[in-house]
């Protein structure tokens, strides 16, 4: 049996759209799958490069610090927009607003 | 793109929660893939790595090297050298913590547990217990003595 | 309402009651006044850490049991109460019956606290709130190590029975007419929670009976003498109190699927994604317990399973934060005390989730295991999203409650306080971590950094505790004097108050005992 065929149609029958999910979504985590194996790729070739003598050896002080600065500045500028956006809903749709108009519900008082 | 026809439960489009969804998965699988890989890196244990077994009690440290010097309360180590901790206890929990050189591995009593590193720096510096042991777990050190070759 | 302080009825009528508002309340008073309680033990703590050397707790040990009882009696009789209590007053009417499934042990699952309450602070342990062993089997001393095992044991079994009222509740009593899809976001919220509940406390209550018979000597599973292992525990607990969290949260959002929608003037976003969220948050919750354990010794590969279990819960959380956000986009929204407390706790709920994110990546415990950075990131959780989404319901249910209005200038004056303190204690505490100090020390070493960042903490702390000074005496004070509020729409929205579930208890006008 052709491998690569099957290997082909499955990969398709994955990212086609469907009625209930639009492919931006497929194609986004698709794009995560990809970063992360990006990620490994290059550092198993590291690994495997980072030697048994002395003077080689791996600094896990540098490693580890390393990792939590990568991952702060994910951290934080997801938190700068999260932030941000929270500060723009609170002040943009407060009642005080002069652009504040009352919301479809208002009018049967039910919502 | 069209609107999802499926989206009778909240009667409006849902598209931005499903691309919102898909970034903070891809985010996910990022961190989840770099942290594999720096855990991998760091658990390779250089073969030629010299033993030293650590004993937590309450409320000290003791050390034995592999030439069986033992020390209490302080620890000296080579610049440069490769080492091997096998960590365990006599009595309760207690955690093997080199802040400055990011050494933390619980002593549990009854296992032995292994984490190897490799001073660059020489000084001295703290050692500290890092799981809750009693009256004195807050004052249990010892101090690594990191010492340059040949002294 | 329920508090009627000018005419008060008799006090044994409340307390021999069974009718849901009448456990409601004594719920309500019980874990408020242990919040009140344990927060005062977190002040002794922070003036004693204000500096290095001996402030005002004379001894180690003396420290080490204040900090076991302010956790266990801010989790257990503060956060677990405080759910069950608005639970209480609110499952029954939005599910349009009449009462809980099971008055009766709804009232004794009530009256189990005040017991299990006394035993925690009449015996003052000192092993942490995780009991772990060694320590807590051949170390710690008794009679209070035996005595926080008995009062856990009453608290454990209070909330399984609890939980399975309002599992009931929901599930069988509700109204035939309302279909489980169509349910209010907070009733799913106590659904789900009490799911959790009853799946997960139980090996608990059996890793406590086992903490007990090993204390006895009459058992050896978790002390290495005996050819036990204390890391069996360790699962045991975690196993349960990782999805504890969730028990916690899980109604402190409800409590904004309330909030966020009324006070926007529009329907919640997405209910459908809500009710996916909190089952989603349900399961996966159960699949990340180990990551508490990593410093233990694990092997790489368990390391990663329970990492990928950890991750694999953000997005649940992500999605309640989506849902209450798109809420308030396009609204118009009054800023009243409550969804300030709701707005401020979803913006502390997000920091609380990425340190989390952080957290669970396995070499960054290298750095942060059992130091201030875990002390910081779970206060973000209890006090940040929990507190405050708990006391944003208090606000919002106190007309409900006493049928007057809070004074809303020291409701503002208390999110303020509140919000600037709890910034300032738990944002430093994740440095202070990253500078290497550990928790639950009675003293540090004079390292210029740690002292000057925690004079920086209890400054914030003493600015959260005259903000709860003030919620008390508002408390107090208005629901005796305060202006009586109009029942159908206290806040001025414009919708009803309680739409659609408006319900006659026994204390409104003209009802009287069913």
């Amino acid at each position: 049996m052709n491998h690569s065929r099957r290997i082909f149609q499955t990969l398709k029958y994955i990212f086609q759209p469907t009625q209930k999910q639009p492919i931006i979504m497929k194609a986004i985590i698709g794009l995560g799958v990809i970063l992360g194996l990006l990620v490994i790729l290059p550092s198993v070739q590291y690994v495997l490069a980072a030697g048994d003598e002395p003077g080689e050896y791996l600094d896990r002080r540098v490693e580890i610090w390393g990792l939590f600065y990568r991952l702060m500045i994910v951290a934080f500028t997801i938190g700068t927009v999260v932030s941000g956006t929270i500060v723009w809903l609170v002040l943009r749709f407060r009642e005080s607003n002069p652009k504040a108009k009352p919301t479809e519900y208002e009018d049967s008082g039910t919502w | 793109m069209r609107t999802r026809e499926r989206g009778k439960m909240s009667g409006h489009s849902t598209w931005p929660e499903w691309v919102y969804i898909g970034v903070v998965v891809a985010l996910l699988c990022y961190v989840g893939a770099e942290a594999w890989n720096i855990e991998r890196i760091i658990e390779h244990v250089p073969a030629d790595a010299e033993i030293i077994k650590v004993t937590g009690q309450q409320w000290l440290w003791t050390f034995e090297h592999e030439d069986g010097t033992k020390e209490i309360g302080e620890l000296h180590v080579e610049k440069g050298k490769a080492y091997k901790f096998e960590i365990t206890s006599t009595d309760v929990i207690h955690s093997f913590n080199i802040h400055d050189y990011v050494v933390l591995l619980d002593a549990v009593p009854g296992r032995v547990n292994t984490v190897w590193f490799s001073p660059t720096d020489a000084g001295e510096f703290p050692i500290q217990c890092r799981e809750y042991c009693g009256l004195i777990h807050y004052n249990m050190r010892a101090t690594l003595i990191v010492e340059d070759k040949g002294a | 309402m329920v508090l009627e302080l000018h005419k008060p009825r008799p006090i044994w009528q409340i307390m021999f009651s069974t009718h849901h508002t009448d456990v409601g309340l004594l719920y309500l008073i019980t874990s408020l006044a242990f919040m009140f309680m344990g927060g005062a033990l977190a002040l002794i703590l922070r003036l004693e850490l204000f500096a290095p050397g001996t402030q005002v707790i004379a001894d180690s040990m003396t420290y080490n049991r204040i900090f076991t009882v302010h956790g266990t009696t801010l989790i257990f009789l503060f956060i677990l109460p405080s759910a069950s209590a608005f639970g209480n007053y609110l499952v029954p009417i939005m599910v349009r019956y009449k009462d809980m499934a099971y008055p009766k042990l709804n009232a004794i699952a009530f009256w189990m606290i005040p017991p299990a309450g006394a035993l925690i602070w009449l015996g003052f342990a000192d092993f942490t709130w995780y009991a772990y062993p060694t320590y807590s089997v051949i170390s710690a001393p008794g009679p209070a190590a035996d005595m926080w095992i008995f009062g856990l044991k009453i608290l454990g079994v209070s909330s399984i029975l609890g939980s399975i009222n309002f599992i009931v509740t929901i599930m069988k009593c509700k109204h035939p007419d309302l279909p489980l899809s169509k349910m209010p976001l907070l009733a799913w919220a106590y659904l789900t929670s009490s799911l959790i509940t009853v799946v997960a406390v139980p090996t608990f209550a059996a890793a406590l009976l086992m903490l007990l018979t090993d204390r006895l000597g009459a058992s050896g599973f978790f002390n290495p003498a005996m050819g036990g292992d204390p890391i069996a525990y360790q699962h045991l607990f975690w196993f349960t109190f990782h999805p504890e969290v969730y028990i916690l949260v899980i109604p402190a959002i409800g409590f904004m699927y309330e909030i966020f929608p009324r006070f926007s003037r529009k329907p919640i976003f997405s209910h459908g994604s809500g009710v996916t969220a909190f089952i989603l948050l349900a399961l996966v919750g159960f699949a990340s317990w180990a990551h508490h354990m990593y410093a233990t010794g694990m092997s790489f590969t368990e390391k990663t399973v329970f990492m990928v279990g950890t991750l694999a819960a953000v997005p649940a959380s992500a999605m309640h934060t989506f849902n209450f956000l798109a809420t308030m986009w396009g609204g118009r929204i009054k800023f009243a005390t409550p969804i300030m407390w709701a707005v401020g706790g979803i913006a502390l709920f997000f920091s609380a989730g990425a340190g989390g994110v952080v957290n669970s990546a396995m070499p960054l415990d290298f750095i942060t295991h059992d130091s201030y950075w875990v002390v910081g990131h779970f206060h973000l959780f209890v006090m940040g999203t929990i507190l405050f989404g708990t006391v944003a319901f208090v606000y919002y249910m106190f007309p409900y409650v006493t049928g007057r209005m809070y004074n809303e200038m020291w409701g503002k004056v208390h999110f303020i306080l509140s919000f600037v303190g709890t910034v300032m204690v738990f944002f430093t505490q994740h440095i202070l971590g990253l500078f290497g100090m550990p928790r639950r020390i009675y003293d540090y070493p004079p390292i210029p950094e740690w002292v000057q960042m925690n004079i920086i903490i209890s400054i914030g702390a003493f600015i959260i505790g005259i903000s709860m000074a003030i919620f008390l005496a508002n408390l107090i004070y208005s629901s005796a004097k305060g202006k009586p509020a109009d029942m159908d729409d206290p806040f001025g929205l414009g919708g009803k108050y309680y739409f659609p579930y408006q319900a006659k208890t026994p204390h409104t006008e003209g009802g009287g005992y069913h």
